[in-house]
């Protein structure tokens, strides 16, 4: 039997992460690796690498290098750098390619992904190069070139304030460039965040050295001997915002060119169902360039999560008994869910979370003006734009179906820990707003000898408590060394030394000198005024130990 | 006066055992313990030390073989009674069902001289490929990935004084302030610098050593310690902290792995880790700087249990020795890769055929020039040694099904309360024909014997113990065991005799050493150059011997080896080998119904399955029974207050313990110490998924219903 052919169209993040996912389970299965052939067809002459990190490239907090993704050098999967697909022939089931090739396929992936959107304005001629100074920020290059014109430029204008637009603008920023983002909302990140969480955006921007005009239509790139010189705005008031360096980030369009010339339908992307199959059951698509039924979020993990299941269904397809299920007793556990798990289009992918040094906001399912989930919610919210800090928690049925977080990174992470996973949420989802109240474990968060509870263990690795060693000396020990030979305190780790040390001075200090070393205690009083402690000397003598 | 061990975990505190003072007689312990000088334990013992002797006067203590008789009851026999017995069921069932009828299963607390002899026994008088040892539980994975990638398993390839020494500690699972407290005094200097790192779910006595600028504690979701391993490798990549002249010579592989980390931005990993992305790359800054390259003092990355016991253990250790790879670390002063051993000769007792795959010195079963060196000390064919068996819970799972093992016969492990997924280990061990238990207490797999034979304990015998850091130490007799109990030694010489081998099982500790030395050298653990007589002299000098020690050549003795990898690792090709992986989460996941995550651990006052431990009143009181430790906020939502029952369940099954409200949980993780048998027992819940290289199981992450328990209510007239 001839191996199963897959073509996929794109080598990306997405279509990279599609081929790793797919020679992984069909190499678990009983057919083996040999059961499907997966040719993948790469219009960029570079190895896939990931591009969520471009921002960072910008902002110079990483190297170049570090952004290349795995090569799979396995048999079974050819990898065709630098060769375009211009056709497909879903009659013949062939993808023809720009250097004569053609490629015949049992299964077609379209993971071309997206481009940037380059807004009409004057000075950009539509479809043509960019004049100096103007980029976009969506591949290597362009990231690679907005770093070399950082060089001579002293401000930059970034057009567009979402995510990927206050990235870059904060990384210019950081790079000692002025910065101002120019935005058509009311506020930054508009599409996430609502008017109080984007105010504080706001102002955390600032604070950066980053000025924000939102409500602002751009007119057109000012052109200075062919180099660009800043961005007009349609504001009269506002007039000219001078840059040498213009960054578009207006947002993306996908890549359907080659699916609508191939007859499939394209909305907005390539139109998939559940399954990321197109009308024809034997065409793909996922990632950027598909349009799923619950629509595309730009964000790599809805592809990730994609190609999993797209790798998962094909390979079980593709193979005798399909991949063999994870988990479950005794399973060597699968790769990630089993395939009869339903494919996650409940929202959990859409965590959106800014990678800005000094600015943390991220934003989750229900949140800015994402409103209407069909059931009730109760949200909560802790507004502090004076403290930079901004909350919103939306609970549903006892787990946290969105939230927002501005200025509170822990806070964050826990609420993405929560959201992602759908564990249950505190009785009063106020306890969400706040960072959790850390565990004091050790003797040595308590306070001094005189507030420490009598019962709170000072020697860990033995066991014993303040009271022990208060009872110890009430026996007659006076040195350390004699509670440690009595108590045991202080001979495992030797971390308590100092706590024991502390505790037996205070009682030592606390003892009348008149007390006998010897004498029996009979109660406790009133010690420091905390702890009372009345001592009986040998001769029968009460005396007051304060 | 007699200097020995403890009889406990890996780091074998050092002891003197005197005569028993009036302290002693109180407690009812039969010698006084006190701590010695050692560099390991500098004279420290934790409570469990202190109350060791304690449990050679347990008023249980086995002293009588038992024998199950036709009540179903345990009743005592002679001892030729009950090896009669038990060799006269192993000839019968191995004639009916053939030699693989029979099984063994070891334990990681037995000397090496008690291991060495197991492994032989089983090779050579029972002739079964099927014996493994609990070890696989807890150094599994960790041996896996260290043998991979360094072409060598010894858990700390440094003296662990040398920790001392290090700028910067990542600690991945390891909860050591409980499990080993007095080791933690070799962390002062990292903590000192702000260097120590803690990845654990919960805020445990060790998370809080790096509390209050002695580091930080990246308190991950449970599952999740490769994500935040990935994520460190991602930043030292990055942010150019790696030390690109060690990798290009002395690894291989290491391009494979940068790229194996592209795709884990610390913004990412904080989405899968609950570990803020700030947190991780302050976390990978710490280790980089105390790195050599970078002009640090040196960096250590060590793991516990708590990162290896799951699905992915293997990649997980594989990719913290990727990370100390990248930083240059092993082989460099004060710096490197280990894992904390466990049990207390956890060490030695995988060195030496316990393992299913293994003959001693580290040799693998199926290599025909290990299987000819070691038949040739054993005088036997090479053909006539088994191949390799499965790794333990496979083991268990088949024992009494058909073709599977139907006799078992088990040495120093309590299976029934300290593997995974309990209650099926529990019809396993109840469905087959023999079940043979050596111990010194009656522990819950004991009582669930056909026979059982009362052995010595660590007091009482002669021996040696492999500790965490790989230096063969010496345990020492301090007094005769009591009427009736003899060593296992004595009891595989008997058993073999019965079974028609009548030499090679000296019952001299000393001389099964010399063997086991023998049988080990040219290995990967060459113990040739060792003796009982040559450690003891070294000790006296003050010296330490640290395996490999080869045999002494032209009359010259090796000094033996306390640090591994200063010219290179023992592989083909003399490189390290960095091989990438990935991660995909625990086996079982949540879902509505179990929507919080469980994680079992350890306490301090308790050891393994407590069938010691709990016998001791001192510890038992401290820690009298099983609990659920669960954050406020958890506790909250589900009603349960501190102190009350609750009751936990898993795909696998249902315990019930009292509730312990601490806000050290992670408010989406409950925590269940494994120590106790019964409804409270934490292995009842845990699942027996292994990781596909190393056979562990996943004790640490298991998917769980928590609710407050309502007893049921007794029928009235009932």
């Amino acid at each position: 039997m001839r191996p199963a052919r897959v073509v996929v169209v794109g080598h990306g993040m997405v279509g990279a992460r599609f081929v790793e996912e797919l020679v992984e389970r069909v190499a678990g299965t009983p057919a083996g690796a040999r059961a499907v052939e997966v040719t993948v067809l790469g219009a960029e002459e570079y190895e896939p690498y990931n591009r969520v990190l471009l921002s960072e490239v910008v902002a110079g907090k990483v190297d170049v290098a570090s952004l290349t993704l795995p090569r799979r050098d396995v048999a079974g999967v050819r990898v065709l750098p630098g060769v375009a697909a211009y056709a497909v022939d879903r009659e013949r089931r062939v993808v023809l390619a720009d250097d004569g090739s053609s490629h015949a396929y049992d299964h077609l992936v379209l993971a071309t992904g997206a481009r940037a959107r380059v807004p009409a304005l004057a000075g950009l001629a539509p479809g043509g190069p960019l004049p100096a100074g103007v980029h976009a920020l969506r591949t290597l290059d362009d990231a690679r070139e907005i770093v070399a014109a950082t060089v001579n430029a002293r401000r930059a204008v970034v057009l567009g304030g979402g995510v990927l637009g206050l990235e870059a603008a904060c990384g210019l920023a950081r790079r000692g460039l002025r910065v101002t983002v120019v935005h058509g909302g009311p506020h930054a990140m508009d599409r996430q965040l609502d008017a109080d969480a984007g105010h504080v955006v706001g102002r955390g921007l600032t604070a950066l050295g980053v000025d924000v005009r939102a409500d602002a239509a751009a007119e057109g790139v000012v052109l200075d001997g062919g180099r660009a010189g800043g961005l007009r705005l349609g504001d009269a008031d506002d007039g000219v915002v001078p840059a040498e360096l213009v960054v578009l980030t207006a947002g993306t369009e996908p890549e359907t060119a080659l699916a609508r010339a191939a007859g499939l339908a394209v909305g907005r992307g390539v139109l998939v169902d559940r399954t990321c199959t197109t009308a024809d059951p034997r065409v793909h698509a996922i990632g950027d360039c598909a349009e799923p039924p619950e629509g595309g979020t730009g964000l790599v993990a809805q592809g990730w999560d994609q190609a999993r299941r797209l790798a998962t269904r094909l390979a079980a397809e593709l193979t005798e008994r399909g991949a063999a299920p994870g988990g479950g007793t005794g399973a060597i556990p699968g790769a990630g869910r089993a395939p009869d798990e339903p494919p996650d289009a409940t929202g959990t992918d859409d965590v959106v979370r800014l990678k800005a040094h000094g600015l943390d906001v991220v934003a989750m399912g229900v949140c800015g003006s994402r409103r209407d989930v069909g059931r009730p919610v109760r949200s909560v919210r802790l507004s502090d734009p004076d403290g930079g800090r901004h909350v919103e928690v939306v609970v549903a049925d006892g787990v946290l179906v969105g939230a927002t977080c501005v200025g509170d990174a822990r806070v964050a992470a826990d609420l993405t820990a929560a959201y992602t996973r759908r564990t249950p949420v505190p009785a009063d989802p106020a306890q969400l707003l706040l960072r959790r109240v850390a565990g004091a474990a050790s003797a040595a968060a308590e306070p001094s000898p005189t507030l420490m509870p009598d019962r709170a263990t000072v020697c860990r690795c033995n066991g014993v408590t303040k009271g022990d060693i208060v009872a110890c000396f009430e026996h007659g020990a006076r040195e350390v060394e004699d509670v440690a030979r009595a108590t045991r305190a202080t001979t495992g780790c030797g971390g308590c030394t100092e706590a024991v040390c502390g505790i037996v001075d205070w009682l030592r200090r606390s003892t009348p000198a008149g007390a006998d070393a010897s004498a029996d205690a009979v109660g406790t009083g009133s010690r420091d005024g905390e702890i009372a402690l009345d001592v009986q000397n040998r001769t029968g003598g009460v005396q007051s130990a304060v | 006066m007699t200097a020995t061990h403890c009889p406990y975990c890996a780091l074998q505190c050092a002891m003197t055992l005197g005569p028993a003072d009036a302290e002693a007689r109180r407690v009812r312990a039969p010698v006084a313990v006190t701590g010695r000088e050692f560099p390991t334990n500098r004279g420290g013992l934790c409570q469990k030390g202190w109350t060791s002797a304690q449990v050679l006067g347990a008023t249980d203590r086995l002293t009588t073989p038992l024998v199950r008789g036709a009540d179903g009851e345990l009743h005592p026999a002679t001892w030729d009674d009950a090896l009669d017995l038990v060799a006269g069921r192993l000839t019968e069932i191995q004639e009916r069902h053939g030699r693989d009828a029979v099984a063994v299963f070891g334990g990681g607390g037995l000397t090496n001289e008690k291991a060495y002899a197991l492994g032989k026994f089983a090779r050579v008088v029972l002739r079964t490929p099927f014996i493994d040892y609990n070890g696989r539980f807890c150094m599994a994975s960790a041996a896996a990935a260290a043998n991979r990638s360094l072409g060598v398993d010894r858990g700390l390839p440094f003296p662990l004084a040398d920790l001392g020494g290090a700028q910067a500690v990542l600690l991945l699972g390891s909860n050591l302030a409980e499990t080993m407290p007095p080791s933690t005094q070799h962390l002062a200097g990292a903590r000192a610098a702000g260097g120590l790192v803690v990845v654990d779910p919960r805020h445990s006595p060790t998370a809080a050593l790096a509390d209050d600028g002695a580091g930080l504690h990246l308190q991950a979701v449970p599952g999740t310690d490769l994500a935040v391993l990935l994520a460190l490798l991602h930043v030292v990549w990055a942010e150019g902290l790696v030390d690109a002249d060690y990798l290009a010579a002395r690894t291989t592989g290491a391009d494979d792995v940068r790229r194996s980390v592209a795709a884990w931005w610390p913004e990412r990993a904080e989405r899968v880790t609950g570990v803020p992305a700030d947190d991780l790359r302050r976390a990978a800054r710490v280790l980089a700087a105390a790195a050599p390259v970078n002009g640090g003092a040196g960096a250590v990355v060590l793991t516990g249990r708590g990162a290896e016991q799951s699905t992915q253990g293997t990649a997980t250790v594989t990719a913290a020795i990727n990370l100390a790879l990248s930083l240059g670390l092993p082989g460099r002063p004060s710096s490197g890769y280990g894992a904390i051993t466990g049990q207390g000769n956890g060490q030695g007792g995988r060195e030496h055929g316990q393992k299913a795959d293994q003959l001693p010195g580290y040799r693998k079963i199926d290599d025909p020039a290990a299987r000819a060196h070691v038949a040739a000390v054993w005088g036997v064919d090479p053909d006539d040694l088994p191949g390799p068996g499965v790794a333990a819970v496979e083991l268990v799972r088949r024992c009494g099904t058909p073709g599977g093992p139907r006799a078992l016969l088990v040495h120093g492990c309590n299976l029934v309360v300290s593997a995974p997924d309990n209650q099926a280990v529990r019809e396993r061990l109840q469905a087959l024909d023999l079940l043979v238990v050596c111990d010194f207490l009656p522990s819950e797999t004991a009582l669930l014997a056909d026979v059982v034979l009362p052995v010595t304990q660590w007091a009482e015998e002669e021996g040696t113990m492999t500790s965490l850091e790989g230096r063969v130490i010496r345990r020492r007799r301090a007094l005769a065991p009591p009427p009736g109990v003899r060593s296992e030694l004595d009891v595989l010489h008997d058993l073999a005799a019965r079974l028609g081998v009548t030499s090679g099982f000296p019952t001299d500790p000393a001389e099964v050493f010399d063997e086991l030395a023998r049988a080990s050298s040219g290995g990967i653990a060459d113990y040739g150059g060792l003796s009982h007589a040559r450690l003891d002299a070294a000790e006296a000098a003050g010296q330490a011997l640290h395996w490999p020690v080869p045999a002494a050549r032209d009359g010259a003795e090796h000094p033996g080896t306390p640090r591994l990898f200063a010219d290179g690792f023992p592989r083909p090709d003399g490189r390290a080998l960095m091989v990438p992986v990935d991660h995909r989460g625990p086996s079982d996941r949540l879902h509505p119904d179990q929507p919080l995550y469980l994680v079992t651990g350890r306490v301090l006052q308790h050891y393994q399955s407590g069938a010691q431990t709990r016998r001791v009143p001192a510890l038992a009181a401290a820690q009298p029974e099983p609990y659920v430790e669960l954050h406020p906020l958890l506790a909250d939502r589900l009603g349960i207050a501190d102190g009350e029952p609750v009751e936990v369940t898993s795909a696998r099954g249902t315990a019930v313990a009292v509730a312990h409200v601490t806000p050290g949980a992670r408010p989406d993780t409950v925590f269940m110490p494994f120590h106790w048998s019964g409804e409270g027992s934490a292995n009842r819940l845990t699942t027996d998924a292994t990781d596909p290289i190393s056979g562990m199981p996943e004790f640490k992450v298991a998917a769980v219903r928590v609710r407050a328990h309502v007893p049921e209510r007794a029928e009235v007239g009932a």
